[in-house]
């Protein structure tokens, strides 16, 4: 990061590193941990003993934040938001806060408006349709 | 957000746990990463360190003079979570004081929203203290608020964060029950 001052998601200044790094939306943060949770429920009788506190926290944050539960629906969501030429940070914005309108999305995310990018309310929205479709068959 | 990181760490495996057997080796190492992994809560570039996904590589181990522990190198994938300036996020109320409220997002629990950042909502004093402006809604205990992070410190000493977090915004405020399943 170059000065902290200049970091601001909103314009996607979030320093080189985390651009590239690999972002994840709660829900797919939910199955990892719920999984993980599980193996310790096999190996111990008191699980949440052997978890962190940061653990704990982040798993029930994940599981009430989490929009889409169904595993192949996760896999989907990941899938559609990545036709559209977002950064990951943006991907995951989206498939957090599942914005319903052009105007909340672009609210919700910004930099996807900024600068030539090639997203007009028209992708927008056929983005928002494909997204609340896999809620609807979830 | 969650960020999904490969770290490199060194895992030091005391002499005495040090064993023939290789599997049983892999076993003290991964134990030992887990631990230490756990302890360190977080760091100021990565943000809170939450679970480690996979074990990537394990280098060759250099015996430590002196000690004759054994130093292994490592490198493993792993999950955190780090708040952005910048950045739109559900959180949870979980304090209410007069001049604002603290909200809970992920493991973060250091997430304050000043009265100053939500200037239409009053204070509403009582047993159960509340904000709420025209519209009739509500910000109190237990409810799901979506903000904007305006600020973010590292606490070297806690190894933790604090943000601080604004509603003046499109789409930001108490988000109704409905909406979380």
């Amino acid at each position: 990061m170059s000065g902290e001052e200049e970091e601001n998601a909103a314009e996607l200044k979030i320093g080189d590193e985390f651009l590239k790094a690999k972002c994840l939306m709660n829900c797919e943060v939910s199955l990892i941990l719920e999984h993980k949770y599980e193996q310790l429920q096999q190996m111990s009788e008191d699980p949440m003993n052997q978890v962190s506190q940061v653990f704990e926290k982040s798993l029930q944050y994940v599981k009430r934040f989490s929009r889409y539960k169904n595993p192949d629906a996760v896999r989907q969501v990941r899938e559609i938001l990545s036709r559209y030429q977002l950064a990951e940070f943006e991907l995951c914005v989206l498939g957090n806060l599942c914005p319903e309108t052009v105007e909340e999305a672009i609210a919700m995310v910004p930099s996807i408006k900024t600068k030539g990018r090639a997203h007009d309310d028209e992708a927008i929205e056929k983005m928002l349709n494909d997204l609340s479709m896999i809620k609807k068959f979830e | 957000m969650f960020l999904k990181v490969q770290m490199p760490w060194n895992v030091i495996i005391p002499a005495e746990n040090l064993d023939a057997k290789g599997l049983m080796l892999q076993r003290s190492i991964i134990i030992r990463l887990l631990d230490d992994f756990a302890v360190k809560k977080a760091t100021k570039d990565f943000g809170y360190y939450i679970a480690v996904t996979k074990l990537e590589r394990i280098g060759e181990g250099k015996v430590r003079q002196h000690t004759g522990d054994v130093l292994f190198p490592v490198e493993f994938s792993g999950i955190t979570f780090k708040i952005f300036r910048g950045e739109i996020l559900e959180g949870v109320v979980h304090k209410v004081l007069k001049h604002g409220v603290f909200l809970r997002c992920g493991p973060v629990e250091n997430i304050y929203l000043s009265c100053l950042k939500m200037p239409d909502y009053r204070y509403v004093p009582g047993e159960n203290p509340y904000f709420w402006n025209d519209k009739m809604s509500k910000i109190g205990k237990d409810v799901v608020v979506r903000f904007i992070v305006i600020g973010t410190k590292w606490l070297e000493a806690e190894r933790e964060f604090q943000a601080l977090v604004s509603l003046e915004g499109d789409y930001l405020g108490p988000v109704s029950p409905p909406d979380i399943i």
